[in-house]
C-alpha cells in the first residue's frame, strides 16, 4: 500500500516533466542537472546495501551518498521511498544497438558470422597468407560508428541497462571494445563513449574455407600468433629505429600491427573466445604462450573450469544466452539428443555460480542474447543457477566496471562515481520489477507509466506498459518498434522447454543415485592403480618373444615386469587375463580424430605454420571408441588439402583429459606434405578460382620453392646471431612461422608424413627432399610404395599404408593388398594405418590382412600397428612393445588378435585402464539411467511460463 | 587322376602377367565337364558337415556326401585337409556398375530420376577388374545394385566370371531398389562445418509427400496392370516401362529392395509395404536392430550393410554396429550380408566375422553369407548350399572363411575352378620379381 502510494507520488513528479515537450519544435529543454534521491534503498553494487539513505547527483555525477546527506537547495527531490537504486546495468560485451545495414553497406573487412553477405569484389584478391592480414582491422573502434537505434537503446535502457560494452564489428581482429552509454544518442553520441578503447578483441571464428586463408581454426589460431609476433617485431624495429636512426632505413608506419603492438608485449588486454571448455583452454593456453593480458568471452563452459581460471588470474564475461533445446514441435521424436547436450543445458547456467564461488573475475554478457528482456532473463537463469543475487547485481554493475578497468568512474552507488543509476522497485531481472527511472550520466530518463494515471492495468503488461513509456522518453521517441524489446517478459521468460539449471555437483550426485553401486566414471580411466598385474595371457611381446601363460607387472604407468613366472606383487590390482591375449597398444600412424574445426588449411600451397595442436578436441567420443579398437595412440595428422600442410601432433589416448593431457610428450613434431590428386585439386573443392599447383610438377615446385625461401631465412638467422655474437649493430629478421618449420625440417628436427600414392610421385619426393638436404619420415598411404620398395629403403622413409583400400580414386587403381608386406620384405619400415575413425577400430585386422596378401608372419603383420609405427613416429623408446621401462599401453584381447573374432576385453594407457569390455556395459546402463532421470519430464521442470 | 591344371589360355595369361600391362583374367571356357573335390570338410550349410568328396557335372553339384566316388576322367581337386562351402553370396554390391570411385566416367549405378525400368544387368562391366578381385576371396556371385531414385532400378544377380554378362547373369532382376526417402532434422552444413538443425515440422512434410508419392507409383501401376490387362487389343493405354516394373511388385512378383537406414524409415517401409501388399526386403539397414521385433513379426528379411561402423550417436554403444546382426538373428530376423560398393566387396567375410566375434551365431552367420542370402533373393532353388541340383558355386579354403588369415584355394563357379589371379596379384607378382636396382 504504502508502495503504490509512492509510486503514485513519483508519477505526479514525472508528470509535469515532458508536458511542454511537443509544444517546441527541436529537442526538449533539458531540466538543470541537479536530483536528490530520498529516503531510498541501495545497493551499492558492491555488495553493500543501504537501507535508506539520501543520494545526490549533481553535474552527472554522485556528490553524496548517505543517510543524513544534505540535499542541495538547487535539486530536484525525488521520493525514492520502497525503491532500490543500484548502478545502472552494464552489458560485459554486447553489440551496439544499431539500424540493421542493407546489404552491401559497410563491414569490418569481409564476411563474418551472422552478417550480410557480399559480393566478392573482384578488384580485391582473397587473402592469401597472413601478410594479407585477413579480416584484421584492429584500428578500428566500436565507437567509431554510433549510428544507433534509438528505439532499441530505449529498450535497453528501460530495463536498467546504462551502458554496453560495445564489440567492434566482425572479423579476425576486428578492432577495439568501446564502453558506450545508453543515454539518448540523438543529442550527441559522441557524448555517449565513456571509453573509446577498452581492449583489442579476436574471434578465430570467421574463415574462408578452402577459399581464402586462414579457413580452418587451425588455420585462425597461426595467424593469430603470427600477427602478435609480427606486432612485436614491428614494435622492436620502430623502437630501435627511434632509439637510433642513423643508418637505417625508417620502418614504414602499419596501421594494422601499430594498434596491436601493445597487445603483443601484454601492456594492453585482449580479449579472447572461449565458450565451450576446450576453448577456454585453447585460450587460455594461447594468451599464457604468447605472455598476453587477456579475458575470455563466451565462457558457457567454464563451469567445468573455475579452478583453472582462478589459478590463471583470468577474467571471464560470461554470455548469459543460454544453450536450449529446440521447441518440442520443432523435435524429431525419434532423434535422441546427446546427453553431453542435455547435461550442457542445464549446467551452463550455473557457470556464474561456480566462478563467483571460485573467486574468478567474472561479469556478463549479452552475447547473443536478442535484447535486455533476454538478457534478464538469462540473468534469473543463472540466479536460478545458484548465483547469489548480490553477486549477480554486482557481476552486471560494479564487477562488470572493474573487468573493463572503469570501475573507478562507474560501476557503484558511490560519492565521486558517474551518475548512472537505476530507481526499481525489485531486482531489475525480476519479472514483476518496474523500474521508475534511470540516470546516465546524471540525465534522467522517466521509465515509468507516465501520467495516464491508469493503475488498473499498468502490473504486469510489459507491451501497454512500454507503450506509455516511450512518450515519457526524454528522447521523443515515437511509439514504435517495442514488440519483443525491453521489457519484461520476452522471448526467453517465456521458454518452458529448458530444464531447471543444475550444478556439477548435483549432476554427480544424480548419477552416484542412478549408477548406483559399481559405478563408473563418465569420462576417464576406470581404474588408475598404482600397480596392477594382468596374469594368465598368452603374451606378443613384439620383440620376437612370446610368453605363454605370462605376467605382466605395471608401476607407476610404466611396465616393471614382464614374465612367465612372474608372481603379482602384494596389494597389486590383477586382471585376470587367462586364455587371452596381450599385445602392447596399437598405433595408428594416420588418423583425424580428436580435432575441431577442420584438418585442412586448403587456402595456401604451403601451410606449415598451422598445427594441429591448437585444435586438439579431447571430448570427441571418437577417442573412446579408438581406445575400444585397442588403440593408444595416434599421430593427428593435417589433411592433404596442399604439398606442404600443417603440423601433426601425436596423442595418447587419456581419455578425459583435456587436450594437454592428450598430447605424448616427447614425440618428435612432424608435418604433413601431401602429393598427387589433392594438393593439385584434380577434385575441387567449392568455388573460387584454382589455387597454384594444378600438376604434379607444380606440387614439387611448390615445396622446392618453399625449402628455398626457407634456407635463406635460416641464413639470415645465422647471419643475425653471428653479427651480434661479433657485437655488430643488427636487427632480427621478422620471425615467421611458416618458415619456422621448414628450418626445423631442414635441421632434422620435425618429421615429414607425407601422403602419396604413385611410385613415380613418391620417386620424385625422396629425391627432392636429398636434393634439399633432409629425409622423409615417412611416406603416408604409399599406395604404390610396393613399385619403389628398394628406393624408399635406400632413402631410409617409413611407409604407413592402408590394408586394402583401392579403386576410390585414379591414384588408388593400382594399390594392391599386398602393399605392406612387399614393403616389409623389401626392408621398408612399414606400418598399416586407418585414416578414419571407423577402421582405426579393428587395426588388428587390417594387419592380418597382410598375413594373407604377401605372406608376413604373425609377428611382422602384428608389428604394422605396434612397434613399426612407434618407430616411424620416433617414439619406440616409449611405446610399442611390451618391454620393462615402457609405458604400460596394452591391449588384452579374448582370443589371438590376428583372428577376425578377437574382441578387445581391456585396454591400458600409461597403466591405467581406459576401456574395459564389462565396465562398458555398465557405463553403458549408467548413462542412461543419468539420461532418463535427467529428462524426467515434470521433475525438474523450468520456471518459465507460456507467453 | 588329371589335376585341374592350367588350360592353354590360362597359362599364356600366366605369363603375360609379369608384363606392366594389366590384362583381363580369360573368364573360364563355358565347357567345363566334370569336376571332383575329394576328401575336403564340406559344409553344404543346408545340412551337416562331413568329410568326402563333391561332383560337379555341367556347372551343377551332381552329389556330394562322404561316400560319394570320383566319375572317371573327372578334373580332380585334391581337399584333404582343406574346406568346401558353398560360395560366398555378397547380396547388395555396385559391382560392375562403379569402377573407380571418383571418376564418375567409370560410375554406373545412378540414373537419374525415377527409372524402376532400369536393370543393372544393361550396365554391368564384365571386364571390370574388379570382379576377378572380388572372387579371389570365395565371393562366388554377387546382387549389382542400382542406386539414387527413390524408384533406381532393379538389382541384377550374377555369378563373377564369364566372358559377357549372359554368362554372368543369375537372375536379371531379384527385386526393385527402392531408396527410402530420408526425413533429416540435422544436416551438416559444409559451408560453416556444422550441425545444422532443421525444424523437424518441415522435414516431415516434406518427408511424408514424398511416401505418399511412393505409394501413389503403386497404385498407378496396379491400376495401368489392370487396364492393359482387361482392354483387350486396341488398348487405349501406352505402354509405360515404368509401370510396368513397378507392376511387378504390385502384383508380387519382385519384392521391393526398400534401402532404409533409419529406424524412421523401416518402419515406415514397413508400414508402406502392408498397406500397399507388397514384398519388402530391407537393405542397409543401419538401425534395423533398433525394430527387431517388428521386423521379425512381419517377416521382413534385411540385407544389412557394413558391420565395422561407426555407431551414430555419441551415446550410442560402441559396438551398437558390431552386435546389431547378432540381435536381429536372435530376434528372429533373416539376414543377408552386402557390402554397399564395388572396390570392397572382397571384405564381406570379415564384415561377417566382426558380427560373430559381437555375438552372431557363427553358423547362422555363415548361412547368412550363402544359402541365407539365396532365401532372401528367391535364388535358393539354384544357389547357396551343396546339394545336388545346385549351380556349383563353392570355394575351397584351408579353414575359416570368415578369417583374415584363411587362404582361398579354389573358387569354383558354375563348375569351373577359376583362376584367382587378378590386378592385385598379378601386380604383386611383378613388382615381387623386380630386380634391385642397381
Amino acid at each position: 500500500m504504502r508502495k503504490r502510494t509512492a509510486i503514485r507520488a513519483l508519477r505526479l513528479v514525472l508528470a509535469s516533466l515532458p508536458a511542454a515537450a511537443p509544444l517546441l519544435a527541436g529537442p526538449p529543454p533539458e531540466p538543470p542537472p541537479f536530483y536528490a534521491i530520498e529516503g531510498v534503498r541501495v545497493e551499492v553494487g558492491d555488495g553493500t546495501v543501504l537501507e535508506r539513505a539520501t543520494v545526490v547527483i549533481e553535474n552527472g555525477t554522485i556528490t553524496a551518498v548517505a543517510e543524513d546527506a544534505a540535499i542541495p537547495a538547487h535539486a530536484w527531490v525525488i521520493d525514492g521511498e520502497g525503491f532500490t537504486l543500484y548502478p545502472g546495468l552494464i552489458d560485459a560485451m554486447g553489440s551496439l544497438p544499431q539500424p540493421r545495414r542493407s546489404p552491401g553497406g559497410p563491414g569490418a573487412g569481409g564476411p563474418g558470422p551472422g552478417g550480410p553477405r557480399r559480393r566478392p569484389d573482384p578488384d580485391r584478391a582473397l587473402p592469401r597468407g597472413p601478410e594479407d592480414r585477413p579480416l584484421t582491422t584492429p584500428w578500428k573502434r566500436a565507437a567509431d560508428d554510433l549510428t544507433l537505434d534509438t528505439e532499441a537503446v530505449e529498450a535497453w535502457r528501460k530495463a536498467g541497462f546504462t551502458s554496453i560494452a560495445a564489440r567492434p564489428g566482425d572479423g579476425l581482429f576486428p578492432g577495439r571494445l568501446s564502453l558506450v552509454r545508453l543515454g539518448a544518442p540523438g543529442r550527441d553520441p559522441e557524448h555517449q563513449v565513456v571509453a573509446p578503447e577498452l581492449a583489442q578483441m579476436a574471434t578465430l571464428s570467421s574463415g574462408g574455407g578452402f577459399a581464402s586463408y586462414p579457413g580452418a581454426l587451425m588455420g585462425r589460431v597461426a595467424y593469430f600468433r603470427q600477427l602478435l609476433l609480427d606486432a612485436a617485431h614491428y614494435a622492436a624495429a620502430t623502437a630501435a629505429y627511434e632509439a637510433d636512426p642513423a643508418g637505417w632505413r625508417r620502418p614504414e608506419f602499419d596501421r594494422t600491427l601499430a594498434p596491436l603492438a601493445a597487445v603483443a608485449s601484454g601492456e594492453e588486454r585482449i580479449l579472447l573466445p572461449g565458450s565451450s571448455a576446450v576453448e577456454i583452454n585453447r585460450a587460455l593456453r594461447l594468451g599464457g604462450e604468447l605472455g598476453l593480458d587477456f579475458t575470455i568471452y563466451g565462457g558457457q563452459e567454464a563451469y567445468r573450469l573455475a579452478g583453472e581460471l582462478a589459478d590463471a588470474g583470468v577474467a571471464v564475461l560470461v554470455d548469459v544466452d543460454w544453450p536450449e533445446p529446440l521447441p518440442e514441435r520443432d523435435r524429431d521424436p525419434d532423434a535422441d539428443r546427446p546427453l553431453r547436450e542435455i547435461l550442457h543445458e542445464r549446467l551452463a547456467p550455473t557457470t556464474p555460480a561456480e566462478l563467483a564461488e571460485a573467486d574468478v573475475r567474472f561479469a556478463l554478457s549479452s552475447g547473443g542474447a536478442d535484447g535486455a528482456a533476454d538478457f534478464l532473463a538469462g540473468v534469473r537463469r543463472a540466479i536460478e543457477g545458484g548465483l547469489e543475487p548480490a553477486r549477480a547485481l554486482a557481476a552486471l554493475t560494479r564487477d562488470a566496471a572493474a573487468v573493463h578497468g572503469l570501475d573507478d568512474r562507474i560501476g557503484t552507488v558511490a560519492a565521486g562515481m558517474a551518475a548512472d543509476l537505476v530507481l526499481a522497485d525489485g531486482y531489475p531481472w525480476q519479472e514483476s520489477t518496474r523500474v521508475e527511472a534511470v540516470f546516465i550520466d546524471g540525465v534522467r530518463y522517466a521509465v515509468s507509466d507516465g501520467d495516464d494515471g491508469d493503475d488498473g492495468d499498468d502490473g504486469e503488461d510489459g507491451e501497454s506498459a512500454q507503450e506509455a513509456e516511450s512518450a515519457a522518453a526524454p528522447d521523443g521517441a515515437g511509439p514504435r518498434g517495442r514488440r519483443g524489446r525491453g521489457g519484461p517478459g520476452g522471448r526467453r521468460g517465456g521458454s518452458s522447454e529448458a530444464l531447471a539449471p543444475m550444478r556439477l555437483a548435483e549432476v554427480a550426485e544424480k548419477y552416484a543415485e542412478v549408477a548406483g553401486d559399481g559405478r563408473v566414471p563418465m569420462t576417464g580411466p576406470y581404474r588408475e592403480d598404482d600397480v596392477l598385474a594382468i596374469t594368465g595371457a598368452t603374451i606378443l611381446t613384439m620383440t620376437g618373444e612370446t610368453i605363454e601363460n605370462g605376467t605382466v607387472v605395471v608401476r607407476d604407468g610404466r611396465i616393471a615386469r614382464v614374465g612367465s613366472g612372474v608372481r603379482p606383487p602384494s596389494g597389486a590390482h590383477v586382471i585376470d587375463a587367462e586364455g587371452g591375449y596381450v599385445i602392447p597398444g596399437i598405433i595408428d600412424a594416420h588418423s583425424h580424430i580428436a580435432t575441431a574445426g577442420g584438418v585442412n588449411e586448403g587456402s595456401l600451397a604451403v601451410t606449415s605454420m598451422v598445427r594441429i595442436e591448437d585444435v586438439v578436441d579431447p571430448t570427441d567420443i571418437g577417442i573412446y571408441r579408438a581406445l575400444a579398437g585397442g588403440v593408444t595412440t595416434i599421430n593427428v595428422l593435417h589433411g592433404s588439402a596442399n604439398p606442404i600442410g600443417g603440423q601433426n601432433q601425436v596423442l595418447k589416448l587419456r581419455w578425459g583429459q583435456n587436450a594437454d593431457g592428450l598430447r605424448f610428450q616427447g614425440a618428435p613434431p612432424g608435418i604433413k606434405f601431401a602429393l598427387g590428386e589433392n594438393p593439385k585439386r584434380s577434385r575441387s573443392f567449392g568455388q573460387g578460382p584454382r589455387r597454384y599447383p594444378a600438376t604434379r610438377m607444380g606440387v614439387l615446385d611448390v615445396i622446392r620453392e618453399a625449402f628455398t625461401e626457407a634456407a635463406e631465412y635460416q641464413a639470415a638467422w645465422a647471419r643475425h646471431r653471428e653479427a651480434e655474437a661479433a657485437g655488430e649493430r643488427s636487427r632480427p629478421p621478422a620471425r615467421d612461422l611458416e618458415l619456422e618449420a621448414l628450418v626445423e625440417i631442414l635441421e632434422g628436427e620435425r618429421l615429414v608424413h607425407a601422403h602419396s600414392y604413385r611410385a613415380d610421385e613418391i620417386l620424385q619426393l625422396l629425391r627432392l627432399a636429398e636434393e634439399l638436404g633432409f629425409r622423409i619420415a615417412t611416406l603416408q598411404h604409399v599406395l604404390e610404395g610396393y613399385r619403389v620398395a628398394d628406393e624408399i629403403a635406400a632413402h631410409g622413409a617409413g611407409a604407413s599404408t592402408f590394408s586394402d583400400w583401392w579403386a576410390y580414386k585414379v591414384e588408388a587403381y593400382e594399390a594392391i593388398p599386398h602393399n605392406a608386406a612387399l614393403m616389409t620384405d623389401r626392408g621398408v619400415l612399414s606400418s598399416i594405418n586407418s585414416d578414419d575413425a571407423e577402421e582405426m577400430r579393428h587395426l588388428n585386422h587390417e594387419a592380418a590382412k597382410s598375413v594373407k596378401w604377401g605372406g608376413l608372419s604373425d609377428e611382422q603383420a602384428l608389428a604394422l600397428v605396434t612397434i613399426n609405427p612407434a618407430k616411424q613416429l620416433g617414439i619406440d623408446d616409449r611405446v610399442g612393445s611390451i618391454e620393462v621401462g615402457k609405458d604400460a599401453d596394452i591391449v588384452i584381447y579374448d582370443r589371438h588378435p590376428l583372428s577376425s573374432y578377437a574382441v578387445v576385453q581391456t585396454t591400458l594407457v600409461d597403466g591405467r585402464v581406459y576401456f574395459d569390455r564389462e565396465l562398458d556395459r555398465s557405463r553403458q546402463l549408467q548413462l542412461a539411467a543419468l539420461e532418463a532421470a535427467l529428462t524426467e519430464s515434470g521433475e525438474d521442470a523450468g520456471e518459465g511460463e507460456e507467453p | 587322376m588329371r589335376r585341374s591344371g592350367l588350360s592353354g589360355l590360362r597359362r599364356v595369361l600366366a605369363t603375360a602377367a609379369f608384363l606392366p600391362v594389366a590384362l583381363l583374367v580369360a573368364p573360364e571356357a563355358g565347357s567345363a565337364q566334370t569336376l571332383a573335390v575329394e576328401g575336403g570338410t564340406v559344409h553344404p550349410v543346408s545340412g551337416p558337415s562331413f568329410e568326402g568328396t563333391v561332383v560337379v557335372r555341367d556347372g551343377l553339384v551332381e552329389a556330394a556326401g562322404a561316400d560319394v566316388a570320383t566319375p572317371a576322367g573327372a578334373d580332380v581337386i585334391d581337399a584333404a585337409g582343406l574346406h568346401v562351402y558353398p560360395g560366398l553370396f555378397n547380396a547388395f554390391t555396385s559391382v560392375g556398375l562403379s569402377e573407380i570411385g571418383s571418376i564418375s566416367a567409370t560410375q554406373d549405378t545412378t540414373e537419374l530420376g525415377d527409372t524402376p525400368h532400369v536393370k543393372a544387368i544393361e550396365a554391368i562391366h564384365p571386364a571390370s577388374e574388379i570382379i576377378p578381385v572380388t572372387r579371389a576371396n570365395g565371393i562366388t556371385h554377387t546382387v549389382s545394385a542400382p542406386s539414387g531414385g527413390p524408384w533406381a532400378g532393379q538389382a541384377s544377380a550374377v555369378v563373377l566370371d564369364g566372358w559377357t554378362v549372359e554368362e554372368m547373369a543369375i537372375e536379371p532382376s531379384v527385386g526393385l531398389v527402392l531408396e527410402w526417402p530420408s526425413l533429416e532434422t540435422r544436416e551438416f552444413d559444409f559451408s560453416t562445418f556444422s550441425v545444422r538443425e532443421k525444424k523437424f515440422s518441415e522435414a516431415k512434410r516434406d518427408y511424408d509427400r514424398t511416401v505418399d508419392e511412393l505409394g501413389d507409383w503403386i497404385e498407378a501401376a496396379r491400376q495401368y496392370d489392370h487396364a492393359r490387362s482387361n482392354a483387350g487389343s486396341g488398348t487405349a493405354v501406352e505402354q509405360d516401362h515404368a509401370l510396368e516394373a513397378v507392376a511387378r511388385v504390385a502384383r508380387g512378383e519382385l519384392p521391393l529392395l526398400v534401402v532404409a537406414d533409419r529406424a524412421r524409415a523401416i518402419r515406415d517401409a514397413v508400414a508402406f509395404a502392408e498397406e500397399h501388399g507388397v514384398r519388402l526386403v530391407l537393405a542397409s539397414g543401419r538401425d534395423a536392430a533398433m525394430e527387431a521385433d517388428l521386423l521379425a513379426e512381419k517377416e521382413v528379411p534385411v540385407i544389412l550393410g557394413a558391420v565395422q561402423a561407426l555407431p551414430v550417436q555419441e551415446d550410442d554403444a560402441y559396438d551398437g554396429p558390431f552386435t546389431a546382426p547378432g540381435r536381429l538373428h536372435a530376434a528372429g530376423v533373416r539376414i543377408a550380408f552386402g557390402t554397399f560398393d564395388s572396390s570392397s566387396a572382397r571384405v564381406l567375410p570379415y564384415e561377417t566375422a566382426t558380427a560373430v566375434a559381437y555375438g552372431l551365431d557363427p553358423e547362422a552367420a555363415l548361412r547368412a553369407l550363402t544359402l541365407g542370402a539365396a532365401e532372401i533373393l528367391g535364388l535358393d532353388d539354384r544357389l547357396g548350399s551343396i546339394e545336388a541340383g545346385k549351380w556349383a558355386n563353392l570355394i575351397v579354403t584351408d579353414g575359416d572363411p570368415l578369417e583374415v588369415r584363411t587362404e582361398v584355394r579354389h573358387v569354383i563357379i558354375r563348375g569351373r575352378d577359376v583362376d584367382l589371379s587378378n590386378r592385385h596379384s598379378r601386380s604383386y607378382e611383378l613388382y615381387r620379381s623386380r630386380p634391385a636396382p642397381p
